[in-house]
């Protein structure tokens, strides 16, 4: 196995086993567990497309965390409006719509923001990331101004969402492990994508040498716009998913831009395997790290929302590149 | 030369890079079917003449024409899609693709490799064991043939050639050279190249690009001659 | 030499005498003395001292962030942290140590300089070395990671904060808002006149290499590390000062001065000013603050719907920001500038 892959293993192990030795028991370390892996995936959503635009086109998308957030409260807002409710009294039916429509919001406002806002400042990269950062402002701010600045909490019930089974004496949500499912699903999915269809050797290639890739013939520019617009359904997919449980506010776009990044640098940038294997990591840190933080005899609670920071700020001192990186 | 046998015309181009003003004034004419050579000191301005014409570094004025089509304005995958085949100096391969996928994102319609692949394979026989691995772990010269080999892939009419030799054991040139030879007989190929011995033993045309300027240009029969004239601006006898 | 130098400055003289006569200008007006009623801080003139009081912390603040911006060429997303960490030492220092007065004020004021100075090195330290979009990374986590921290720690009363209440009398801005809107002033004339200095000086001709092309300054022979450091190492104590004399003005220290709002206000005045000029970043603090106050209780009626521009004030600037980017990426003053260059021609 190469070094980074044993690495990664290794870090992944002790998470897990500093997880177990926290527990009282198994169902609660069950609990922790799929807390983390539940994390880790809605990480992912927001971090792989964060990666894979960054690698490609050297934009750090600092709007990504807000796509997350849109996400969100579309598929709240599609969920409880009166009108979607009288035509499609199912809540489970509804469900699929509301996160439908959010990927769509999602990919729309991705396509917009690369075609007309980022397009034309490829020459000036230090605006593209400024600018980024005040479209994820502006987003933030819209959100207020349209569903006000209160937050909203999923109110409607659904058996999807509130299906459970007991296992060693806990009570295990299934909607959470359906999205664990989901997240493996397009862990894979996407990775096919880059490895197997000629889209995705282009985005390789692209992320190596931009320069090349377009004196072969390939008008990468239309590459750049794909990429953006399926960076930012996916992680408008991943708001929309989280909705059921984290509710909608305008707090998720920073929360999840913060830690999507720590799970880029985590991974190394540009890379899909360190940013699946990062996204695992910090989401399993994060769960592991608000039982430890939550102990009575810690009681420091601070400690697991700082865990993305800190643990960003180790590996920039340690490994720069990431645990996937080619050094800087 | 009547003009219209060359499928190659740059005329008076400037080129900019910043604030730099790098070529101040290159021409080139390259008739179908030949092989030409830009030759000059580093720093000259040959590889800023071939990103020009593939249009990465667009030139401010002058004119490019391939095949009478003017090529001012276009961004590079146009010019590409015309039927030009650009290999990079450093043998810019992809990597992390493997040997096949490096050939296989050459494609502009799709079975172009399948078409090529025993043209390919027959110039360069090593690569037919390496389809499977990543660029990055093939040596020096492999490398230098699967950027060629890239640049075949598609119909090209005309290939733009980087150093070609940069870098690689005598043995390799030779196999190089003899590859870019067979080639020529389908299409015209336009080299830059700091090798002497190998650009005289090549090419039919060349240009001396100095400081930014060509110098002078002709038959390569003629330059071989002129012990004068390198020395002054090759500095190679 | 004065004279000429005066000569050449004229408008900055001007302004500047301005701004010193304006308080007593305005309590003329309006019959309310600069100095306050009965010791008690009421009257237009106290009022307006105040604003423009938070204009000159805005203005300092913008222009510490354009010496990494604009004329260093570093993105920063953390300046919040040092605006915000100064005001936390400063009432650390007074609340919770025996130092009171003028001492304890000395004191703070030292530690500030010296903490965020070191806070700006080691930030840099770590994240320089690497592309630029690494330490924009890093300071915004960095900066997020103090502003949650300071909201849950115990000692400074987390999200409340705590009120700042053994100021000497001389600087209370309650009791002496006149001398308070001095010092202000002069913080801001000081930070204008050292950046000036700075950038026309050798350093600053570095820096401004650096910002056109970092590769090529570091090919002619400077460590441009070194110059990165510096740069972001001053911004950051400048900006730790902008950052104490807001605190000393709301007499109170919380979580907000960490908020990432501090960040985005410079960013938005630098750009909108126009980064890499000298006057910018004032005019963007200047114009940006004093919008939001005046058209703070404005709604306008657009085809029958009504538009707060007040609650709305926000997300109007990321939109007028966003078409700056684009559009007039020179900012107001550099626009304005290049614009008159074309018409002497």
């Amino acid at each position: 196995m190469r070094p980074n892959i044993l690495v990664s293993v290794a870090l992944l192990v002790a998470v897990v086993v500093f997880g177990y030795f926290l527990s009282p028991d198994l169902g609660s370390f069950g609990i922790t567990l799929m807390s983390g892996l539940f994390q880790g995936m809605l990480l992912f959503l927001v971090a792989s497309g964060l990666s894979i635009i960054f690698g490609l086109m050297d934009v750090l998308n600092f709007a990504q965390g807000a796509y997350f957030m849109v996400g969100a409260y579309v598929s709240y807002s599609v969920h409880h409006s009166p009108d979607v409710m009288a035509a499609i009294p199912d809540p489970n039916i509804r469900f699929f719509l509301s996160v439908i429509s959010a990927v769509a919001v999602g990919a729309v406002l991705g396509g917009l923001l690369e075609r007309f806002l980022l397009r034309p400042l490829y020459a000036r990269p230090i605006f593209q990331i400024v600018l980024t950062f005040g479209v994820a402002i502006v987003m933030t701010e819209a959100v207020e101004f349209i569903w006000s600045t209160t937050p909203y909490s999923w109110t409607v019930l659904f058996s999807l969402r509130d299906q459970s089974f007991q296992l060693f004496g806990q009570s295990f949500g299934v909607y959470r492990l359906v999205v664990i499912g989901i997240g493996f699903a397009l862990i894979i999915l996407i990775g096919l994508l880059l490895q197997r269809t000629r889209i995705g050797i282009i985005i390789r290639a692209g992320v190596e040498d931009r320069e090349m890739v377009e004196a072969l013939g390939i008008n990468v520019r239309m590459v750049f716009t794909l990429v953006f617009t399926i960076g930012c359904a996916v992680a408008s997919f991943g708001g929309a998913i989280a909705a059921p449980f984290l509710g909608a506010s305008a707090g998720l776009a920073n929360l999840f831009l913060l830690s999507a990044i720590a799970v880029v640098v985590l991974g190394g940038m540009g890379s899909y395997a360190g940013t699946a294997m990062g996204s695992l990591l910090l989401g399993l840190a994060l769960a592991v790290m608000q039982v430890f933080a939550g102990k009575p005899q810690i009681g420091l609670p601070v400690l697991a929302s700082m865990t993305p920071m800190m643990l960003m700020i180790l590996v920039l001192l340690v490994r720069p590149g990431g645990l996937f990186g080619k050094g800087r | 030369m009547a003009a219209s046998e060359a499928i190659l015309e740059v005329r008076d181009i400037h080129t900019f890079i910043g604030q730099f003003h790098i070529l101040e004034g290159v021409n080139v004419n390259l008739p179908r079917g030949s092989i030409g050579v830009l030759l000059g000191r580093n720093g000259a301005g040959k590889t800023t003449t071939l990103r020009t014409i593939m249009g990465i570094t667009p030139p401010r004025s002058g004119e490019i024409r391939f095949e009478g089509q003017r090529l001012n304005g276009m961004r590079s995958f146009g010019v590409a899609r015309l039927g030009i085949g650009y290999v990079p100096e450093h043998r810019a391969i992809f990597k992390g693709l493997t040997v096949r996928e490096n050939l296989h994102i050459a494609e502009r319609r799709s079975g172009d490799f399948a078409r090529k692949a025993d043209l390919i394979f027959d110039l360069f026989p090593d690569l037919k064991r390496l389809v499977h691995l990543p660029g990055g772990n093939l040596s020096g010269g492999q490398q230098q043939m699967l950027a060629i080999a890239r640049a075949l892939v598609p119909d090209n009419r005309l290939l733009l050639i980087d150093e070609p030799s940069e870098g690689l054991a005598p043995v390799i040139i030779e196999q190089l050279m003899h590859a870019i030879r067979r080639l020529s007989e389908q299409t015209t190929v336009l080299l830059v190249e700091q090798n002497f011995r190998m650009a005289s033993q090549l090419a039919d045309r060349y240009t001396i690009i100095d400081e930014g300027r060509s110098a002078v240009a002709g038959d390569m029969r003629d330059l071989v001659k002129d012990q004068a004239l390198i020395q002054r601006y090759l500095g190679v006898a | 030499m004065l004279r000429r130098t005066l000569a050449s400055n004229w408008f900055y003289v001007v302004l500047m005498i301005a701004l010193i006569i304006l308080p007593h200008a305005i309590g003329w007006v309006s019959g309310d003395s600069p100095f306050g009623v009965r010791g008690r801080p009421v009257g237009q003139s106290i009022y307006w001292q105040g604003i423009l009081i938070e204009v000159f912390v805005l203005a300092v603040l913008a222009m510490s962030y354009n010496l990494v911006f604009g004329f260093t060429g570093v993105i920063s997303f953390g300046h919040a942290l040092f605006f915000g960490i100064g005001g936390y030492i400063l009432g650390v220092v007074l609340e919770y140590t025996d130092l009171t007065g003028e001492v304890g004020l000395l004191i703070g004021i030292g530690l500030t300089l010296i903490i965020s100075a070191v806070l700006g090195l080691v930030i840099g330290m770590v994240t320089l070395r690497l592309r630029g979009v690494y330490f924009a990374m890093f300071t915004l986590a960095v900066a997020e990671m103090f502003y949650i921290f300071f909201s849950r720690l115990a000692l400074t009363r987390a999200e409340d904060g705590f009120a700042l209440t053994e100021l000497p009398v001389w600087i209370d801005p309650t009791r002496s808002r006149l001398t308070f809107y001095y010092i202000a002033l002069a913080l801001l004339a000081a930070t204008f006149l050292f950046i000036r200095r700075l950038i026309f000086s050798p350093t600053g001709a570095v820096l401004l290499a650096v910002r056109e092309n970092e590769e090529r300054a570091r090919t002619i022979g400077f460590d441009t590390l070194r110059f990165k450091l510096l740069a972001i190492t001053l911004a950051g104590m400048i900006a730790s000062l902008a950052g104490l004399v807001q605190v000393i003005l709301n007499k109170k220290v919380g979580p907000e001065v960490l908020n990432v709002s501090n960040t985005i206000d410079p960013l938005l005045m630098t750009i909108i000013g126009g980064a890499g000029t000298f006057t910018g970043p004032v005019i963007g603090a200047a114009g940006l603050h004093l919008g939001d106050r005046l058209l703070r209780d404005l709604v306008i009626e657009v085809g029958g719907a009504s538009i707060d521009i007040g609650a709305n004030w926000a997300l109007i600037l990321g939109i007028v920001f966003i078409l700056v980017v684009l559009v007039f990426p020179y900012g107001i003053v550099g626009t304005f500038r290049r614009w008159r260059t074309k018409q002497a021609k």
